[in-house]
């Protein structure tokens, strides 16, 4: 049998339906904002997670270009990785494999049609290691040359096609063959992003730009990702013993940054969804406040015959609460509409929609509204058990 | 020797020997701004268990704050109110909401039933409150049928019920408790004369069951029904 402090809050809603309707609505709009927001946060950390952990297993090494170092009084500024550096690296990876990269950006010339985009230099052995290509082949001449998928679409580019590299207008400007083109890959945490990209030997690429002997990047690919730490501890020992000239990144610490980023973003967005509560919570409060007043009378009744003034407290509290269960209850099955439509519409993937990382959103969401429902009921609710009951008898 | 009987013995009922209600000089002031207004004055006055009182008196007698002292809606300024031998100013907040809830019943003129609740959910309530939980003993039932109410109307919101119906609940939800004391402010101002007497006869029955009924009135007819009259004026008691 139901409490029959719970029956009187019911039968007070009911009697002001329509007003009640409306604080609800506060409610409803209040945690769909916050639990679509939140779902839209989820959904891209999430996304932007599987994106990012394909490349787990790497570790990224570049020269500490902001650090100046000062040997013998005389300051020298790192500006790539040396090839001493690089067989410090590679015997602190041991048997994990060590990819140095070469990188620029060039414009260049496909028919008659102008571009600009990122040169890759790789040992043609090294590309097979961590690149899979779609069709084609590695390079095999010195003149060939691997293409990302932005750019083979964008140009309407085949094996064999001739790509002109070097700003337009110059003269003599070297040409390579395209081999093989690579599917898209998106954005990589291994920092090699290849979709607008023309990757060469780096026997073209230092005859072209120089920088024999210095490289842009290393990247080392660990065999076993658990011991992806040991690996980065070692080479940090062994190259940056006595200054610091490498910095050594993975993907996780990429992966952290960008999620924390992308958490703080769903913080803020979360902030504003809350604006609409805090306003809900106005509504609620205003609505309650205006059922105390107008039931002074029966609250003087209830306590001139002996209710307690926690059941007093309790009843409107009751009442708070119901509001907060129908907003939050048509909130929650909105929130699952739009929230799907939301990140539909704006990730494109529906995928990790269902995940508890972005579905919790919905359940806490509600429970957000229904306890600023309860929070904006408390004053009154103190309020009303407070009341002298000779003076509430006395309002009619 | 044959003694006098009184009226109480010839009905088979004897008053108490220890007052269940005693003011001892009480006082009660209210601090207005326009200064300090004496609603009773240095009254005193013994009500024995079982006793049928009326207080009477104009308006702005007192009669109204008596009333809240005697309910416990309100504590002396100065001096003392014992109630069933408890001083009624050194009981906390709680104590004296369970004391209006266990041994006072009241009868208010205008019924004062809860506008949410049907007839019979109104003579529940105090045992809810008392007990904790819905009455499954079927008591709120037996009362309602004892104040002669029509059990077709038990579902019925007060807004439903005639003032004679209205007030029959708010006797049956006055007494449900088994209170000692019936307190009942103007029970028939707001009725028709025939309704009027059939609440009179009602509140005589329960003095008769041994109940404590202390009546406020200003009809001098519905006064005789008690066995003392206490005369208010000024705050004051001038006559009892």
């Amino acid at each position: 049998m139901r409490d029959i402090f719970f029956d009187l809050s019911v039968r007070s809603v009911r009697l002001n339906f329509m007003r009640s309707l409306l604080a609800s609505i506060g409610i409803v709009i209040g945690v769909v904002a916050i639990s679509s927001m939140g779902m839209l946060g989820a959904n891209m950390q999430l996304s932007v997670k599987q994106q990012l952990s394909s490349d787990v297993n790497t570790v990224m090494i570049s020269s500490d270009v902001v650090r100046t170092t000062s040997t013998a009084g005389v300051p020298s500024t790192s500006q790539g990785v040396t090839k001493s550096q690089l067989n410090d690296i590679k015997n602190a990876a041991g048997t994990n494999i060590v990819i140095p990269i070469h990188r620029t950006n060039s414009q260049f010339t496909i028919g008659s049609t102008d571009g600009r985009g990122s040169i890759y230099g790789f040992d043609p052995n090294d590309i097979e290691k961590f690149l899979t290509l779609s069709t084609g082949d590695i390079p095999r001449g010195a003149n060939d040359a691997v293409v990302g998928s932005n750019i083979a679409t964008n140009f309407n580019l085949v094996v064999g096609s001739r790509i002109k590299i070097g700003p337009p207008n110059t003269e003599d400007r070297p040409t390579v063959r395209v081999s093989g083109i690579l599917p898209s890959r998106g954005f990589a945490s291994d920092g090699i992003n290849t979709d607008n990209a023309i990757i060469v030997p780096d026997t073209w690429y230092t005859n072209q730009y120089g920088d024999k002997d210095v490289y842009d990047q290393v990247n080392v690919i660990v065999k076993n990702v658990d011991t992806i730490g040991a690996v980065e501890t070692a080479i940090d020992d062994k190259v940056n013993r006595r200054t610091q000239v490498i910095r050594i990144s993975d993907a996780s610490s990429r992966l952290t940054s960008i999620t924390q980023t992308l958490g703080t973003i769903t913080t803020f967005i979360l902030a504003i969804g809350g604006i609409s509560l805090v306003v809900a919570a106005v509504s609620i409060f205003n609505v309650m406040m205006m059922s105390v007043n107008e039931r002074v009378h029966e609250i003087g009744i209830l306590l001139s015959i002996g209710t307690e003034k926690g059941e007093v407290r309790r009843m409107f509290l009751y009442e708070a609460f119901i509001l907060g269960i129908i907003g939050a209850g048509v909130g929650g099955i909105c929130s699952l509409v739009i929230g799907y439509s939301v990140v539909s519409a704006m990730i494109g993937n529906t995928a990790y929609f269902f995940l508890p990382d972005s579905i919790l959103y919905v359940p806490e969401g509600m429970l957000i509204g229904i306890v600023v429902c309860i929070a904006s009921g408390l004053y009154p609710a103190w309020k009303a058990s407070n009341m002298d009951p000779i003076d509430a008898l006395r309002s009619e | 020797m044959d003694s006098i009987k009184t009226e109480e013995e010839m009905n088979g009922l004897k008053m108490g020997e220890n007052p269940l209600i005693r003011l001892l000089d009480v006082s009660k002031v209210y601090h207005l701004e326009s200064g300090d207004f004496t609603a009773l004055n240095h009254v005193s006055l013994d009500i024995m268990e079982n006793e049928f009182v009326a207080i009477m008196g104009p308006s702005g007698s007192g009669k109204s704050t008596m009333m809240n002292q005697l309910g416990i809606l309100d504590v002396p300024t100065t001096g003392e109110l014992l109630i069933d031998g408890r001083n009624v100013a050194k009981m906390t907040p709680l104590e004296r909401t369970h004391m209006r809830r266990d041994t006072i019943g009241y009868v208010f003129q205008k019924f004062y039933l809860i506008p949410l609740l049907s007839a019979y959910e109104n003579v529940e309530y105090p045992l809810i409150l008392k007990y904790k939980h819905r009455d499954t003993s079927g008591k709120a039932a037996d009362v309602l049928k004892s104040v002669g109410f029509d059990k077709e109307m038990s579902s019925h919101r007060p807004n439903q019920l005639s003032g004679g119906q209205q007030q029959r609940v708010a006797i049956a939800r006055a007494l449900v408790n088994d209170p000692k004391i019936i307190l009942c402010d103007e029970p028939t101002g707001n009725l028709d004369r025939k309704t009027g007497l059939q609440i009179m006869d009602l509140l005589v029955g329960l003095h008769q069951e041994g109940k404590t009924v202390i009546l406020v009135t200003h009809d001098a007819k519905i006064a005789e029904y008690a066995h003392r009259t206490i005369e208010l004026d000024d705050g004051r008691v001038v006559e009892s």
